[in-house]
């Protein structure tokens, strides 16, 4: 129109930005600012962090047979996993005069470190575990306090429930459950011995 | 305006209260001490109060801009570490004062040193003429306004001093930058003043404000057409002679690194910030004078109206930082030279007419002449592309 | 308060001192740049002597025209040279000494001539002081002409600058 008008224009912008800072909300011209430790973001669902290792009920029921997958799939090979071996049953030997139990590979980790300032949260373990076992968590304060060396994780800190995992990634959480309740019954049915037609 | 005799003298007293409180000391300090120390600290309390409240002004200063630009950009300003952010500039008082003082190894010493303290001196000593109030002026020169532009145009010698002692090809090329800059925007600043000199009769700041008195209708002189060519004028200069955006091309960071003051950290650095946004303060203090009316206004003290409108000038400023890109280094000394030189004669040659003509017919002749002008320069200032540098040896 | 105009008188002295030694250092020093800023406190200096002499727009003036622009002429001219960072300029060759000694007979002479003029100083002319309304009138008056002239002047400066300082025409090849 006139000469000036793009100034005027630009200067009216910013005025109602100005303006409507105060009073809009954050998705209409609002300030979208939020203030991290007083306010969060809301979490969603596919956010990957940092791995955990999943139990059914109580820390002796972890999932994980410590096949040792995630530890040769890893990237950056952030994890070292060192399969239990049972202890040998007192008193006990088998026909060949060996000791039961001793030295025997149990199908759980007793040694299950994750090097998290290694881990680049990239999900592959999570992708390749066969058991359902091992799954990326939300939780992003991490810091270590003290030293460096606290960012190795055992597999104490790693452990969390399945109703944590439940409430972190409802619908992964739930068709897991669900398949292996599906597992559990279809096993449950092939172990009784087959029922057939009344004698 | 009719008022109550009662609420007319608690403004009276509201009004003057820092001047009679400084009369009530010295005649306090009369009694025991002979007249000539009398005259020392009536001086000395002007001059602990400006160089209390200079610093003090320009803190909170940094401290609005920040919040407003911040709404602005649709973001919260400081907000941690007082309620609003208030302590945030005592925060960044310390971290300056704490900050290493890091000279560069082949940089003058000597003048590295002095550079930003030279700086401050003119920022400081231009409070002395600024009006505060009624009868709260420093010092009543009657070169009032001959000494304020005198006093600011010393600023560029800092600035060469700042940018040579840095030994750096940057803050060279941003201090030459810069002291072009503000020279060139010194001359329409001077100009536009002019016609509010000629009106007004007197070059002191005090009798500039008295004579746009009125108590219904107000003789601003922002309300005439050549006061508001002039104070558009002026306040386009002020902006310019205080780097800021959008003609802060000298201290641009994406461009100079920080122009003339890169080398200068710590102290030194809050010293040449200090300096700035002082300047920003009475730049805008001596706009309201000249053009706004200074502390003239109905029902206020008059403090709280200069300090009302300098504060509208401000955030006009910073509003103007929020919005617009920077200023290339040609169409700035071209907006000076081409544009707004001329706007300033037409404007004085306007005003000359609206002192020997009467009012009505004034206004019929200076808002065309002004209109015509402004049009005529858009015209002849039209879209200018540099010319493409033919670069023989790189074929 | 006679203690309050001793006070200034001393302080007046001592800045006219300072001037003097500033002075001395633009010639003496051997860093241009340096000189340059002694130049500005001299100019300064000579500003605050105006002031109290009570010539308070001749004081103005003097630091908005001089320290203000000349200055800032001086010191571009100054940067746009080259070898600056070196302290090598001369300021003394070998004729110094019987230059000075020329130099103390000169002043020892016009000193003289001062001290022994006549000079018209009554108490009526001490005690007019000129306001800016005065010397306004008087240059747009008595001394309009040589006002003009140098418009004149000024405005021949400006443009010779502008066409020394354009590019000329490059040839098409």
């Amino acid at each position: 129109m006139m000469f000036g008008m793009g100034i005027l224009k630009g200067l009216w912008v910013t005025l109602k930005n100005f303006v409507t800072s105060y009073f809009c909300k954050p998705g209409s011209g609002g300030i979208f600012t939020v203030q991290y430790p007083e306010e969060r973001c809301a979490e969603f669902e596919n956010f990957r962090n940092f791995p955990f290792l999943v139990y059914d009920g109580s820390p002796d029921k972890i999932r994980c047979v410590a096949c040792g997958i995630c530890e040769r799939e890893c990237p950056p090979k952030c994890i070292s996993i060192t399969m239990a071996t049972d202890a040998a049953v007192p008193n006990t030997v088998d026909q060949k005069n060996i000791k039961v139990g001793a030295g025997k590979p149990a199908r759980r980790p007793e040694i299950f470190n994750i090097d998290y300032s290694l881990c680049m949260n990239c999900g592959m373990c999570e992708a390749v575990c066969p058991f359902d076992s091992i799954y990326m968590d939300h939780a992003f304060e991490t810091t270590a306090m003290g030293n460096r060396t606290d960012l190795l994780k055992h597999k104490e800190d790693l452990l969390k429930s399945n109703d944590y995992f439940l409430k972190v990634r409802p619908t992964l959480a739930a068709a897991v459950t669900e398949k292996r309740r599906i597992a559990e019954e279809k096993k449950r049915a092939a172990a009784q011995p087959p029922q057939g037609p009344a004698l | 305006m009719t008022m109550p005799g009662w609420l007319r003298s608690i403004e009276f007293a509201v009004d003057l209260s820092f001047v009679n409180a400084k009369g009530w000391f010295l005649d306090l300090l009369g009694k025991f001490l002979p007249g000539w120390i009398v005259v020392l600290t009536s001086i000395v309390i002007s001059g602990v109060v400006i160089l209390c409240m200079g610093p003090i002004i320009m803190m909170y200063l940094t401290l609005l801009e920040r919040k407003l630009i911040g709404r602005i950009q649709n973001r919260y300003g400081p907000n941690r570490v007082g309620i609003w952010g208030l302590l945030q500039p005592i925060a960044d008082g310390i971290k300056m004062f704490t900050k290493e003082d890091i000279v560069p190894a082949n940089a003058d010493k000597l003048i590295h040193l002095l550079a930003p303290i030279v700086i401050v001196i003119p920022a400081l000593m231009v409070f002395l003429v600024v009006p505060f109030g009624e009868r709260m002026t420093a010092a009543n020169l009657n070169i009032g306004i001959l000494y304020f532009i005198a006093v600011s145009s010393i600023t560029t010698i800092p600035i060469f001093m700042g940018s040579w002692a840095s030994r750096n090809k940057y803050s060279l090329l941003g201090g030459m930058r810069t002291a072009a800059q503000m020279i060139s925007y010194e001359i329409p600043m001077t100009l536009s003043v002019v016609p509010v000199i000629m009106m007004s009769q007197s070059l002191s700041t005090n009798t500039i404000v008295m004579t746009q008195c009125g108590d219904v209708d107000l003789h601003w002189f922002v309300f005439t057409p050549w006061g508001l060519t002039g104070f558009m004028i002026f306040f386009l200069c002020a902006v310019a002679e205080c780097n800021r955006p959008p003609f802060d091309l000298p201290e641009a960071e994406s461009e100079l690194v920080a122009g003339f003051h890169t080398e200068y950290s710590g102290m030194k650095f809050a010293l040449f910030y200090m300096a700035e946004y002082m300047n920003a303060f009475t730049l805008c203090g001596i706009a309201t004078t000249l053009f706004l009316g200074g502390w003239q206004g109905p029902f206020l003290p008059s403090w709280l109206w200069f300090f009302g409108k300098t504060f509208l000038l401000i955030c006009v400023m910073i509003w103007f930082r929020g919005t617009f890109p920077r200023f290339r280094v040609d169409q700035l000394m071209g907006f000076a030279w081409k544009f707004l030189l001329p706007l300033t004669l037409i404007n004085i040659l306007v005003a000359g007419l609206w002192q020997f003509v009467p009012e009505r017919t004034a206004w019929l002749y200076s808002v065309p002449i002004l209109i015509v002008s402004l049009w005529t320069l858009v015209k002849l200032n039209r879209h200018f592309v540099p010319e493409k540098r033919a670069y023989p040896l790189a074929d | 308060m006679e203690i309050l105009t001793i006070g200034a008188k001393f302080g007046v002295y001592i800045v006219m001192a300072l001037v003097l030694v500033f002075a001395l250092g633009v010639v003496t020093l051997r860093n241009l740049f340096h000189s340059a800023l002694c130049l500005a406190a001299v100019l300064v200096g000579t500003a605050t002597v105006y002031l109290a002499l009570r010539a308070d727009f001749v004081a103005a003036i003097q630091i908005l025209v001089y320290v203000g622009a000349v200055m800032t002429l001086i010191i571009f001219a100054i940067m746009l040279t080259e070898h600056l960072g070196e302290k090598t300029i001369r300021q003394t060759n070998r004729q110094s000494p019987a230059a000075i000694l020329g130099l103390l007979g000169f002043i020892f002479m016009i000193g003289l001539v001062i001290l022994r003029t006549p000079w018209p100083v009554t108490k009526r002319a001490l005690a007019t002081g000129t306001s800016v309304m005065s010397l306004g009138k008087a240059l747009m008056g008595s001394y309009v002409f040589p006002f003009e002239i140098i418009s004149v002047i000024l405005i021949a400066a400006l443009i010779g600058a502008v066409v020394i300082a354009k590019k000329d025409p490059e040839e098409k090849s």
